[in-house]
C-alpha cells in the first residue's frame, strides 16, 4: 500500500502549477501577484491559504474553484487539495513580486 | 451546488425581469409602441432600472463576495421591489421593499469594513449608503427625480470604490487619495445640496461627477490594461469608453440638464447609465457573472460587437436629443436596448461554448481563455 505522502509534490512544483491561475481583471497570475499566502505539503495534502485584493470582490469562490481545477488536473488524483481564503494580513502591494511590479511600471529596487 | 449557489439563480431572474421592464418602460417613454404592461412601467423607469435591476445585481454581487446567508436578503428584497412594481402593488410596498434592501446592503458593506478599513472599503459603504438615501427619498417625497442624485451616487460610487482598489496595483501616486477623496465629498454636497437648491445642487453634483471621471482617466489601472490583450484588454477598453461618457454626461449636468424638463436630461441621464455604467457591466460580466452563476464564460473577441452597437447608439441618441432631432434620439435608444439584447445573447451563447470546452464542469485553468 502506497503512502500518499510518497507522492505528494513539493511546494515549488504546487506553486508553478499555480501560476497557471490568471486574475482577469489584470492578466498576471495569482502567484505573481502575493495571493498565495502558504502552500503546505506535508500532511499528505496539498493546502492552499490564498486572499483577494478586496473582500468585497466576488471572485474568490471561482478562483478557488480555479485553483482546485489546475491542481487537480496536474497531480494524481490521490492526493487530497484544500483552499482556503483568508483574509490576515490584508494584501497588500508590497505582496507582490518582482515580475509583477515591473508588469505594473514600479521602479527596481524600492 | 449549494442553497446559497442555488438562491442566486431566482435572484438573477427577478433582475432580468426587473432590467426588460425598464427598458421597456423607458422605450414608452419615448412613444414606442411596447406591451400595454410595459407601457405602464413608464414612469418608474429610473426605480426599476437602478433601485431594482442594479439593485439587485450590485447587492447579489457583494452578498457572493461575502459568503454568508443573511446578505442575499438585499438583492431578495430589491428584486421583489421590482416584481411588487411589475404587479402594479402600491408603489409604497416597493419603496418599503427597496429600503429593506438599501439597509441589507450597507449593512454587508460594514460587514466588508470590518474586515478591512481603508479608503475603497469606506467608498464602497457610501456607495450603498447612497442607495438606502434615494430609497428614503424616493419614499418620503414621492418623486423619482429627488432620488435620482443619489441612486446615480450609488452606482458611481460603487464603481469607483471597486476601481480605486485595483489601482493598488500600480506605483504610488501621493496625489491621487486626496483628489478622490475631494470628488467624492463635491459629489455627496451636491446630491445633499439638491433638496434645498435643487438646480444648484445638482450642478455641483456634477463637478463631483466630472471630477471622478478625471480622476479616473487619469489614475485608474485600464490605461495600462487596455495595452494587454484578449478579455484583461476588453474590460479596460469597457471601462475608457465609460470614463469618457461619464465626463460628457457630468459636462451636460454641469451645464444644468439634471434638472426636471432640461432640454438635455435625457442625453445626461444615459451618458452616464448607459455609457458608463453599462459598458462597465459589458466588461466585468464575462468574469462576475462566472463568480455569481457558476458557470464559464470564454473570452471572444465578439464581445466588442455589443460594445460598438452601445457606444454608436448612445452616440446617435446624445446627438439627437442635443439637435432636437426626436427620430435619432428614438431611434438611439431603440439601438441602446438592441445593445443590451445582443449583449445577453453574446454571453448565453458564450456560456453554451464554455460548457462544450468543458464539458460537465465549469472550473479550469482560465489562462486558456485569453
Amino acid at each position: 500500500m502506497a503512502t500518499p505522502s510518497a507522492s505528494v509534490p513539493d511546494v515549488e512544483s504546487v506553486r508553478a502549477i499555480l501560476r497557471q491561475v490568471i486574475d482577469p481583471e489584470v492578466g498576471v497570475n495569482i502567484v505573481d501577484l502575493g495571493l498565495v499566502y502558504r502552500i503546505d505539503v506535508s500532511a499528505g495534502q496539498v493546502l492552499i491559504e490564498m486572499t483577494m485584493t478586496s473582500p468585497a470582490c466576488p471572485m474568490g469562490d471561482m478562483i478557488m474553484d480555479d485553483i482546485n481545477a489546475a491542481v487537480e488536473a496536474a497531480l494524481p488524483e490521490d492526493i487530497p487539495v484544500v483552499v482556503q481564503l483568508v483574509w490576515e494580513p490584508p494584501w497588500n502591494p508590497g505582496m507582490m513580486n518582482e515580475a509583477a511590479r515591473e508588469h505594473f511600471g514600479w521602479q527596481r529596487d524600492r | 451546488m449549494n442553497l446559497r449557489t442555488l438562491a442566486r439563480f431566482p435572484l438573477l431572474a427577478l433582475a432580468m425581469l426587473s432590467l426588460l421592464a425598464g427598458v421597456l418602460g423607458g422605450l414608452a417613454r419615448l412613444a414606442v409602441d411596447v406591451p400595454a404592461p410595459a407601457s405602464a412601467q413608464a414612469g418608474v423607469h429610473g426605480a426599476l432600472m437602478i433601485a431594482a435591476f442594479f439593485g439587485t445585481v450590485i447587492s447579489l454581487e457583494r452578498a457572493v463576495a461575502l459568503g454568508r446567508f443573511w446578505p442575499y436578503l438585499a438583492p431578495a428584497l430589491a428584486g421583489l421591489g421590482g416584481l411588487t412594481l411589475l404587479g402594479g402593488l402600491p408603489t409604497i410596498a416597493a419603496q418599503w421593499l427597496f429600503v429593506g434592501g438599501g439597509l441589507t446592503l450597507l449593512a454587508g458593506s460594514v460587514v466588508v469594513l470590518q474586515r478591512q478599513i481603508v479608503l475603497f472599503t469606506v467608498v464602497l459603504a457610501l456607495g450603498a449608503a447612497s442607495w438606502l438615501i434615494g430609497n428614503l427619498v424616493w419614499l418620503a417625497t414621492g418623486l423619482v427625480q429627488a432620488a435620482i442624485p443619489w441612486w446615480l451616487g450609488f452606482l458611481v460610487l460603487t464603481i469607483a470604490g471597486e476601481r480605486l482598489e485595483l489601482t493598488r496595483f500600480l506605483p504610488a501616486r501621493p496625489a491621487a487619495a486626496p483628489l478622490f477623496v475631494a470628488s467624492v465629498v463635491i459629489l455627496l454636497a451636491g446630491a445633499l445640496a439638491s433638496h434645498w437648491t435643487e438646480g444648484a445642487g445638482l450642478r455641483v453634483f456634477a463637478c463631483g461627477l466630472l471630477a471622478l471621471s478625471a480622476w479616473l482617466l487619469r489614475y485608474d489601472i485600464a490605461r495600462h490594461n487596455a495595452r494587454q490583450r484578449g478579455l484583461t484588454r476588453f474590460i479596460a477598453i469597457c471601462l475608457l469608453a465609460g470614463y469618457v461618457w461619464l465626463a460628457i454626461g457630468a459636462l451636460l449636468g454641469i451645464v444644468g440638464n439634471f434638472v426636471p424638463d432640461a432640454a438635455m436630461r435625457d442625453a445626461a441621464l444615459h451618458a452616464i447609465v448607459l455609457g458608463f455604467v453599462f459598458s462597465m457591466v459589458f466588461g466585468h460580466a464575462p468574469i462576475i457573472f462566472p463568480a455569481v452563476a457558476k458557470v464559464r464564460i470564454p473570452y471572444h473577441p465578439v464581445f466588442y460587437l455589443p460594445l460598438i452597437v452601445l457606444h454608436a447608439s448612445l452616440a446617435l441618441r446624445v446627438l439627437g436629443n442635443g439637435s432636437d432631432d426626436f427620430v435619432w434620439r428614438q431611434q438611439g435608444a431603440l439601438a441602446n436596448a438592441f445593445a443590451l439584447l445582443l449583449f445577453i445573447v453574446t454571453m448565453v451563447t458564450s456560456v453554451v461554448r464554455g460548457r462544450r470546452q468543458h464539458p460537465g464542469s465549469r472550473t479550469g485553468p482560465r489562462g486558456d481563455t485569453r
